[in-house]
């Protein structure tokens, strides 16, 4: 008798993970679909003035991505939760923080990084200048991640509650706020011209604390909605 | 006081309350090696509340409980079988061995085979019958080196080749040292020995 | 040393014992809060003198002040009495934690509209994204949150452990919501006037609006054990005490 190494299990939850996401391709799409189809729709309301879209570019951009993050975030634990799989996850020797903090990942390589990847085509669609151009990505970097882990907790949270996508946005605004301020300062900043290493640096030790704290949050959380 | 002595699992006085109302017990109870024990009680007679309480998802609100083996001694079969449907079993089986490890004596396909599901280790599991998804699932008990089975109702849904191929597991696993506490609410007719009863009252 | 003190505590954590207690506590805390506030009202009305710079409007801070201090001492409350009852598992003060959000809701509510009615004659508009508003709105966003996540289940209780959680993380978050915020606004330049600067206010405000805080102090009690009283009756009906309750009630009418 041998129990699996943590190291060991952490991979394998992820290559599950990361597996069913691959299995279910075409769901992949639809986040990057609808920040396409909402950023499409913004120069219809404001008009195409060039010099009032490169403004609003940045915003437009966080706020899409946050908002398709929000959207896929609904089904993060649900699917574990309805076929008994959290309790094999839960019962199991490995902290139980850990295994969530490789779902989170999973959930944001298959559901964030491909919003990144299309993030540079939607500002340039929207006139955003291609010289803060790696200012966004980075931001987008640091900022996704945290959104994830911010919503993993949550989504914990109303695991065992009466489905609703509008009570997770209610609990998820006020914990974003933050992260949209500083991920947008930053960008702005250096869209004018000046320096935005301070917002940078204040959305990465944001991140650092949440990398850590997250997991654990969300493996409370977790057991706090399995407990009925 | 020898290992094989402590018991693998015991509950002293266990209730647990809802609403201030008790949902069962309190109970006594030990399970030591090779023995399976079978816990008996009506619809809502709290079996399946007992078994959440056992597996640690539910807190007892009263009494001890006592696991001696540890973290990831403890298996869980309920109502849901914890298996993607979109994986293959062997896929399924993979994450629960780098789980929970995997006992020496044994491997993917010869487990498959005594739950009777051989040749199909790469189907989605979403192709299999439910009686099939219930084997692969057993299968999983198999496969691991847990010493306690929890099995909440595994008579449900199967047929009476089923019924069998779940008590010749029972009794191999209690050959081999391990203990199962097995919840039913309807009369089971189990061949081993050294079944014990386990009542509870609504 | 003093143990009757835990001793005390431990009583009166019981429902039955602190449905007693509340229920003798409340009127005196009701009459307090109304005899207060109206004196303080008075005092701030009529007997404060007008500013010298925005007349009569400001004297809405004798509302609008009171209520920004209670929205977050009512949420200090509710984050130690939920995390009390999330560590070691007190029903009484997860039911505390519940019922003082709506409370605490209504004060921040309250707050924003005083102040936006403020910024009419201050600023010209009804609302300006400035650092204390804003925070003060993200504030009202997490107590419906937790409000909403109370009420998602069917089970009250866990509910109640549920959104004591989220009250908890709401904590971590409020000060760095105020930061960022306070960051974002000297990025934006915004309208950076300051409501309560350090200007030295004469003595003659100062008392009334010290009374008033007293006074909503006073009112929260009230309205939380009466809340409390309400939540405990119906958690517990099952029990012998309730129903002793409720018979006495019947054969006194």
């Amino acid at each position: 008798m041998r129990p699996g190494s943590t190291s060991s299990a952490c991979a394998a939850l992820l290559h599950r993970d990361l597996l069913l996401a691959w299995r279910r391709r075409g769901d992949i799409a639809m986040p990057v679909l609808y920040a396409l189809i909402v950023g499409t729709l913004f120069p219809f309301a404001i008009g195409p003035d060039p010099a009032l879209l490169a403004r609003i570019a940045s915003g437009v951009v966080f706020v899409t991505v946050l908002l398709s993050i929000l959207l896929s975030l609904d089904g993060l634990f649900r699917g574990d939760i309805e076929d008994g799989s959290m309790e094999q996850l839960m019962l199991a020797p490995q902290p139980l923080a850990l295994l969530v903090g490789m779902k989170i990942l999973a959930h944001w390589i298959t559901a964030a990084l491909p919003l990144i990847v299309v993030a540079p085509m939607l500002a340039s669609m929207l006139r955003f200048p291609a010289s803060a151009m790696p200012v966004l990505v980075l931001a987008l970097l640091l900022s996704t991640p945290l959104l994830s882990l911010l919503g993993a907790v949550l989504v914990a949270l109303a695991g065992g509650a009466r489905r609703s996508g509008m009570l997770l946005a209610l609990m998820l605004l006020p914990l974003c706020v933050p992260v949209v301020i500083f991920a947008a300062g930053a960008v702005s900043a250096a869209q004018q011209g000046l320096p935005w290493a301070a917002p940078m640096a204040w959305l990465g030790a944001g991140l650092a604390m949440a990398v850590v704290l997250g997991p654990l949050a969300c493996a409370a959380a977790l057991r706090i909605a399995m407990d009925t | 006081m020898t290992v094989a002595d402590t018991p693998l699992l015991e509950a002293r006085a266990l209730g647990f309350l809802r609403q201030e109302e008790p949902v069962f017990g309190p109970i006594d109870f030990e399970l030591r090696a090779g023995e399976i024990a079978l816990v008996e009680g009506n619809n809502g007679s709290g079996k399946t509340t007992l078994m959440r309480v056992l597996t640690g998802m539910l807190r007892a609100s009263e009494g001890e409980l006592r696991i001696g083996g540890g973290a990831g001694s403890l298996v869980f079969l309920g109502h849901h079988l914890g298996l993607k449907t979109d994986l293959s079993a062997r896929e399924n089986l993979d994450l629960a061995v780098a789980l929970y490890g995997r006992r020496d004596d044994v491997t993917l396909m010869s487990v498959l085979a005594e739950v009777g599901l051989a040749g199909y280790e790469d189907e989605p599991v979403r192709r299999l019958s439910a009686g099939q998804k219930k084997r692969a699932a057993l299968a999983r008990l198999l496969m691991l080196p847990a010493t306690v089975w929890l099995l909440d109702e595994p008579y449900a849904n199967l047929d009476r080749e089923g019924i069998a191929l779940v008590n010749r597991l029972l009794a191999l696993h209690a050959a081999r040292g391990g203990a199962a506490l097995v919840t039913s609410h309807g009369a089971v007719t189990f061949a081993g020995d050294t079944l014990r009863r386990i009542r509870l009252h609504a | 040393m003093a143990n009757w003190v835990p001793l005390w505590l431990h009583r009166l954590s019981s429902p039955q014992t602190f449905y007693r207690f509340a229920g003798a506590v409340r009127p005196w805390a009701l009459g307090l809060a109304l005899v207060l506030g109206a004196v303080a009202l008075y005092g701030g009305l009529f007997l404060a003198p007008a500013d010298y710079q925005q007349g009569d409007a400001y004297r809405i801070i004798f509302i609008h002040v009171p209520s920004a201090w209670m929205s977050l001492f009512i949420y200090g409350v509710m984050t130690v009495s939920a995390f009390i009852g999330l560590v070691w598992r007190i029903k009484l003060a997860e039911t505390v934690a519940m019922e003082s959000a709506p409370i605490g809701a209504a004060f921040t509510l309250i707050t924003l509209v005083t102040g936006s009615l403020w910024g009419k004659p201050m600023w010209g508009t009804w609302w300006t994204w400035d650092a204390r508003l804003t925070s003060e709105l993200v504030l009202l966003f997490i107590y419906l949150g937790v409000i909403g996540l109370y009420h998602a289940f069917e089970d009250r209780r866990q509910g109640a452990r549920t959104a004591s959680f989220l009250a908890l993380i709401g904590a971590v978050n409020v000060p760095i919501v105020h930061f960022s915020v306070n960051w974002w606004n000297t990025l934006h330049q915004g309208a950076t006037i300051r409501l309560l600067g350090p200007s030295h206010m004469d003595s003659s405000m100062i008392w009334p609006l010290l009374l008033m805080m007293v006074a909503t102090k006073c009112y929260y009690v009230a309205s939380l054990f009466a809340r409390v009283r309400a939540d405990l009756i119906a958690a517990e009906s099952g029990k012998a005490w309730v129903r002793d309750l409720a018979l006495g009630t019947q054969e006194r009418a």
